[in-house]
């Protein structure tokens, strides 16, 4: 793919006026400039179609670039990449590391305030602890060095026990930018590297903290510097080449007609010719102010005051206990004032108390939300998408394209209501997958489809539903457990208890039913999509190639009514999916339509009459 | 085997049912209701019943559901008694074969193999194979995972 001699001139031609480049955004623009520039020496053709884009992108160069051109000029070259010289972490955090530690201990901190006026050994220890922290700090920096060579990233650390971890570019899977309140003021960005070592476990090298300009460029340096040695030493096309195509042409289509959807540079030749290396930038969602509402449909956020609430009220105990060490009095006229109101005074509080959280709940939930979803963006660069969300914390999460093997549409019955939904993607070796690989919070369904369509390849067929003894499955096994309790209960003489647990009976009907009408299963010749769940429902579509096998479960019940659950093994985000309920005969045949030559060789015939005639043997 | 390891489960199972009834029966608990307190050794032998008879019938039955077979390009095995469980696993997907045995199963002269794929829910177990069949079986899937193998993980 690379030609040896031809690429160093236009980086080298670039390199020396960099010191003096003003200051961009920072931001995909920077990228995508790289990118341009990147092109350049690969594809003598692209070169050419890019050639008005070069000169446009000098002027957006890098505040990050290095100043001394000699450094930088080897490790541009395309071939053999130079090792890249010994960095450090940013000065910066001598102030970050002691602030956090700080705030960790800052309960100990109030304490030693409040007694250490009159404590001198606390105001001692307590001075004596800042002292530590900076010098903590002053090592952490002296000792923490990471180096990038052509076939390594390395991690050197500790003064006393002194490690290196070498992570190998071709593993890494994803490279992701952090970053805390704390660190945007300084102006830092955590930056962790998730490599996948054998075995499926998941190894990370983490560096807490690095300029943000320097983050963002490490981050292009490692993922270029893997695209390259992927490109030279094996062909990572196969099965996925198709996909890539499908994704290349679907991203390419007219069809996404919408205001956000904003293309920062056309680039479509380029990159269906080099999927690898390009490192064009699209902006496929950035999510509306108004949106923001949504919150409130999420049964999460919605919880999420309770919690809060909870919490609060612990650590309202915990002073009130403290506070009691102290002195009695404050405790003691609670206990009086409610000794002496009335019963109708206690009631009122509490009703006002439960209807101030009511109005609240969707208050907090949406500032909540608003808070983790701040300007939520989703775009794609070269081969990647990118997530970026937060308000104070900013993560940026990187999901290869590659990796992701399909999506999950996430929605609750309100969320339904609004006609709104979530996306998730599914990822090859991803750690804390549920809030990592979200690719879109809570959207509307046209917006989603439309994401979906641009961004991945969507889901065309019909979901087929589920017979209709899975429905009196579902509405028992909603039922059930709360007559069961009532049951219980009257027969303990809990009458009251018993009376609400039978409403809860009634009240899980529609709930069954609905969980009944969520199931369904289809495929489209691409993609094997299931759905479930109803106060949460989840449609996960998978791509065909990611299937690595079928598993069926069928309880006794189940066996009884000729049901059984399908389970779609896949090697990326939660491992398996489940078709609830289908009919056994039915899940053989939908089987053996996605993945023929799965399943043939074990078809004893072709209309399998129960269970026991699939097995051959 | 399964039913030499089933009546050792419920050997433990019976000894500690033996403990527990009669601390009961010694401390009689005040939170224990008192037909629980008179009937506590009807109970335990109740339960010791339960506890043999299982351990004979349902190695029985697992054995009659138990099926496997290796093809050419994939292994399918069949588990259960109340529920079951059908698998199909691609050769080409497997990522590693363990072969184990433990000591219960090399006195009898038997042995596990286990196929790993990147998904946990797509990991498959044959157990109970003759020691000389599994480690063949262990080589055949390993050597075909070899030759199919593809880069979908």
């Amino acid at each position: 793919m690379t030609q040896p001699n031809d690429p160093p001139q236009p980086e080298r031609g670039n390199s020396p006026e960099s010191g003096a480049r003003p200051e961009p955004d920072r931001t995909q623009d920077v990228s995508g400039a790289r990118g341009v520039a990147g092109e350049n020496g690969v594809a003598p053709d692209s070169a050419d179609s890019l050639g008005g884009g070069s000169p446009s992108s000098q002027g957006e160069a890098p505040p990050w670039w290095p100043d001394a051109a000699g450094e930088v000029a080897p490790d541009e070259q395309w071939h053999h990449p130079a090792p890249e010289g010994m960095r450090r972490l940013s000065p910066r955090i001598l102030v970050t590391e002691p602030v956090r530690y700080l705030r960790t201990l800052f309960p100990f901190v109030i304490v030693a305030l409040i007694f250490g006026t009159t404590n001198p050994m606390v105001l001692t220890g307590a001075v004596l602890a800042i002292v530590g922290f900076l010098v903590s700090g002053f090592v952490t920096w002296q000792t923490v060095r990471y180096q990038v060579t052509s076939e390594h990233l390395e991690i050197h650390r500790g003064l006393v026990n002194r490690s290196k971890r070498t992570i190998p570019l071709e593993r890494i899977r994803g490279v992701d930018v952090t970053s805390t309140l704390l660190h945007r003021i300084f102006g830092l960005a955590v930056v962790r590297v998730e490599a996948a070592a054998g075995g499926g476990h998941s190894e990370e090298g983490t560096l807490d903290a690095i300029d943000v300009g320097e983050a963002e460029r490490l981050r292009d340096e490692l993922l270029r510097r893997r695209a390259e040695l992927r490109g030279q030493t094996h062909e990572h096309q196969g099965p996925q080449s198709t996909s890539d195509a499908a994704l290349a042409s679907g991203a390419s289509t007219p069809g996404a007609t919408d205001h956000t959807d904003t293309t920062v540079e056309p680039d479509a030749p380029t990159e269906e010719d080099l999927p690898q290396h390009s490192t064009s930038t699209r902006v496929h969602f950035v999510l509306p102010a108004r949106w923001y509402l949504f919150g409130a449909l999420s049964l999460g956020y919605l919880l999420t005051p309770f919690v809060v609430l909870a919490t609060l009220l612990g650590f309202a105990g915990q002073v009130a206990r403290d506070a009691r060490l102290a002195s009695d009095v404050d405790v003691q006229s609670v206990a009086d004032w409610i000794a002496e109101s009335s019963a109708a005074t206690i009631l009122w509080a509490v009703v006002g108390g439960i209807a101030v959280l009511l109005v609240l709940m969707p208050a907090f939930a949406v500032v909540s939300y608003a808070v983790n979803n701040w300007s939520f963006t989703l775009w794609r660069r070269g081969v990647s998408l990118v997530a970026e969300r937060g308000l104070f914390t900013r993560h940026s999460v990187t999901l290869e394209l590659r990796r992701v093997r399909g999506y999950e549409i996430l929605d609750s019955p309100l969320e339904r209501w609004a006609s709104t939904a979530a996306l998730r993607a599914i990822v090859t070796g991803l750690g804390d997958a549920a809030t990592r690989a979200t690719l879109l919070p809570i959207v509307r369904r046209s917006t989603l489809h439309r994401v979906v369509s641009s961004a991945l390849t969507p889901f065309r067929g019909e979901l087929v539903a589920h017979p209709p003894a899975a429905r009196s499955r579902r509405l028992f096994r909603a039922v059930t457990p709360f007559v069961v309790l009532a049951g219980i209960a009257w027969a303990l003489g809990q009458y009251w208890f018993a009376v609400t647990a039978l409403v809860l009976a009634l009240a899980s009907v529609p709930l069954g039913i609905d969980r009944y009408r969520a199931l369904g299963h289809g495929y489209d010749g691409h993609h094997v999509s299931v759905r479930s769940g109803s106060l949460s429902r989840t449609q996960a579509v998978i791509e065909r190639p990611a299937i690595i096998g079928w598993r069926w479960n069928q309880s006794l019940f189940q066996r009884r009514v000729g049901l059984a659950t399908l389970e779609v093994s896949v090697g990326a985000g939660s491992g398996g999916y489940s078709a609830l309920d289908m009919n056994f005969a039915d899940s053989v045949r939908f089987v053996s339509e996605v993945t023929p030559d799965m399943v043939r060789p074990f078809l004893v015939d072709t209309s399998p009459s129960g269970p026991q005639d699939e097995a051959a043997t | 085997m399964w039913t030499v390891s089933g009546l050792a489960g419920a050997v433990v199972k019976i000894l500690f049912g033996v403990a527990v009834a009669s601390t009961v029966a010694v401390a009689r608990f005040g939170w224990v209701p008192v037909w629980v307190l008179d009937n506590v050794w009807w109970l335990f032998a109740a339960y010791a019943t339960y506890a043999l008879v299982r351990a004979v019938v349902i190695p029985q039955w697992r054995y009659r559901v138990h099926r496997w077979e290796v093809s050419d390009d994939l292994v399918y095995t069949r588990t259960g008694w109340l529920n079951m469980n059908w698998q199909l696993v691609p050769i080409s997907r497997v990522q590693t074969v363990d072969h184990t045995r433990t000591w219960l199963e090399r006195l009898f002269g038997l042995a596990t193999v286990q196929i790993q794929t990147a998904s946990h829910a797509g990991s498959s177990e044959i157990t109970g194979l003759e020691e000389q069949l599994a480690g063949q079986i262990a080589e055949d899937i390993a050597g075909r995972a070899g030759e199919l193998r593809d880069d979908a993980t």
